[in-house]
């Protein structure tokens, strides 16, 4: 028995359900767990500063960073978040150098890369073929190198969040305010870039490029409603994630629907309760 | 009055432009040690980036300076209040977390330090702010919010505090308050301060020093002295009379 069998029968232990006794469900629970509790953490940042739009940039990047792959005989996944973290720095690097809003620099990138891998694939017709898993996400099909990927990611995820939480916090509330307290704004805004255009792109793999931003703002965006200081909206962001990633496989199983749509469905209906006790909160 | 001799900062020839257009031109001016100098000047006129060359976020031509009383060139520790903190009100963050937090390594979710929150409290008290500790910092009022940034600019102990129009956007009492507090505080903490207003009301009533911009050094020196009709005609481009009132806070200190 190596590591991983120990790890499937410690998770298969603690889920006594029917579905947990499956290998490739357990590992797909263990690196879509460890996916959302990231996604958790790093969406209050993505919330804080209003970079939905970006994480869907560089989740569409992967059209072109797939394709890529493909066309160079590469292995994708590693062409997605190399291409993936390119793009992440070069809208940072482009941002603070030009006068433009930042949607719009944005928006410039958005459109060049879906229009580069549109381009590519229509060009090799049989690379579309391949596309599917990337839309939708097929976390159910994950290797065991992959998860340990993802648990690397993990890893120097949590030191990067533990490290520097505090200062990203201050960068999102005001730069120059920040500045004057002795952060280098520049080297936390290009490093949370390229952590993000990582998670983005792993996180492709759980819920599919189209619902990848879905999966970072909606836990962050749930716990602003429940959260009354920066210390309890990590907690509530990272338990939301969990609870959003424990639900899937009885949504999923049960009614047979994509993986991806199930987790971000309950993480939706979370979002909707949590606004109705805010809401209620305030009116008392 | 504050004695106005050694310089704390000195800038020669310090030049500024934004994509070849020129924001700052050749200036050579000092800021006294300990003195409330105001950097005074009409709109586009550059006080706000000489405030951003002092906390070196903008690249400049020339020198900058900052010096001991005994001439020597030091590294400052520095308070800043912005001008307006546009931030995003819907953020879960209490006053006390956005006092606590440049400070503490450890991050906040794991708690904060019992003597960061002691401190911050005494620094709340400074501004008479002691009963905002645990409001949302997204629910303050225009005036409580410049309050609690004035409690984190004092809370690294700086010697030279800098506000970018501090009482902008808050009514008529609130800026009563809050000069009169800055007055206060100043007066028994010494640091030299540099305030950019465009109200000359609150320079006339406040400040020691004045340096007069418009993109160019127009005139420098003692508030009283230089803040003439001819200059503010310089400086504005139409006439302008200011009458100082005696102030009754600045009386008490004297």
């Amino acid at each position: 028995m190596n590591l991983y069998d120990y790890l499937y029968q410690a998770v298969g232990t603690l889920l006594p359900f029917e579905w947990a006794q499956s290998t490739f469900i357990i590992r797909a629970f263990i690196g879509l767990t460890l996916l959302s509790l990231l996604c958790g953490a790093i969406g209050i940042m993505v919330v804080n500063f209003r970079m939905a739009f970006f994480s869907d940039t560089i989740s569409h990047s992967a059209f072109t960073g797939i394709a890529l792959g493909l066309l160079f005989g590469l292995n994708p996944w590693v062409t997605l978040v190399i291409f993936g973290v390119i793009i992440g720095l070069g809208i940072i690097k482009v941002k603070r150098h030009t006068e433009l809003s930042t949607d719009t620099v944005i928006g410039v990138f958005f459109s060049t890369v879906i229009a580069l891998g549109i381009a590519i694939i229509s060009a090799r017709r049989g690379l579309s073929r391949d596309l599917q898993s990337y839309l939708f996400g097929d976390i159910l099909t994950i290797t065991e190198i992959e998860l340990t990927a993802m648990i690397l990611l993990f890893l120097l995820a949590v030191i990067y969040i533990w490290s520097t939480y505090n200062k990203l916090l201050m960068i999102g509330l005001h730069q120059d305010w920040a500045f004057s307290k002795g952060v280098n704004t520049t080297l936390y805004e290009y490093s949370f870039a390229a952590l993000l255009a990582i998670v983005v792109t792993f996180s492709i793999r759980a819920v599919g490029l189209l619902l990848v931003t879905a999966m970072l703002i909606l836990p962050a965006a749930s716990a602003r409603n429940i959260a009354r200081n920066s210390g309890t909206l990590f907690w509530w962001s990272g338990a939301l994630a969990f609870v959003s990633s424990l639900l899937w496989p009885i949504a999923s199983l049960a009614w047979n629907i994509a993986t991806g749509a199930a987790v971000i469905l309950v993480a939706s209906a979370i979002f909707f309760g949590t606004s109705l006790y805010n809401l209620a909160r305030y009116r008392r | 009055m504050t004695e106005l001799s050694s310089p704390a900062i000195q800038f020669q020839n310090l030049s500024v432009s934004f994509d070849g257009i020129k924001v700052l031109e050749n200036i050579s001016a000092e800021i006294p040690a300990g003195s409330v100098t105001a950097l005074v000047g009409p709109n586009g006129a550059g006080k706000t980036t000489a405030l951003k060359v002092i906390l070196n976020k903008v690249p400049f031509s020339g020198k900058v300076q900052f010096l001991s009383a005994e001439g020597q060139t030091v590294t400052p520790r520095f308070g800043y209040v912005p001008q307006v903190l546009d931030f995003d009100r819907g953020i879960p963050m209490t006053v006390i977390d956005f006092l606590v937090m440049p400070y503490q390594k450890k991050p906040l979710w794991l708690g904060r330090r019992r003597a960061l929150i002691e401190k911050a409290e005494e620094n709340l008290n400074l501004v008479e702010a002691a009963h905002l500790t645990r409001r949302p910092l997204g629910k303050l009022s225009g005036g409580e919010l410049q309050r609690v940034l004035l409690a984190s600019a004092l809370s690294g102990n700086p010697n030279l505090l800098l506000l970018d129009e501090p009482v902008s956007g808050i009514d008529i009492t609130g800026e009563r308050l809050f000069c009169d507090l800055l007055e206060s505080i100043h007066h028994r903490r010494h640091f030299t301060m540099v305030i950019v207003s465009h109200d000359l009301s609150v320079v006339t009533n406040h400040a020691d020093h004045v340096i007069c911009l418009n993109k160019t050094l127009i005139c420098q020196g003692e508030t009283a002295k230089i803040l003439t009709p001819e200059n503010l005609q310089a400086v504005f481009g139409h006439h302008i009379e200011v009458v100082r009132y005696p102030h009754p806070e600045k009386h008490k200190h004297e």
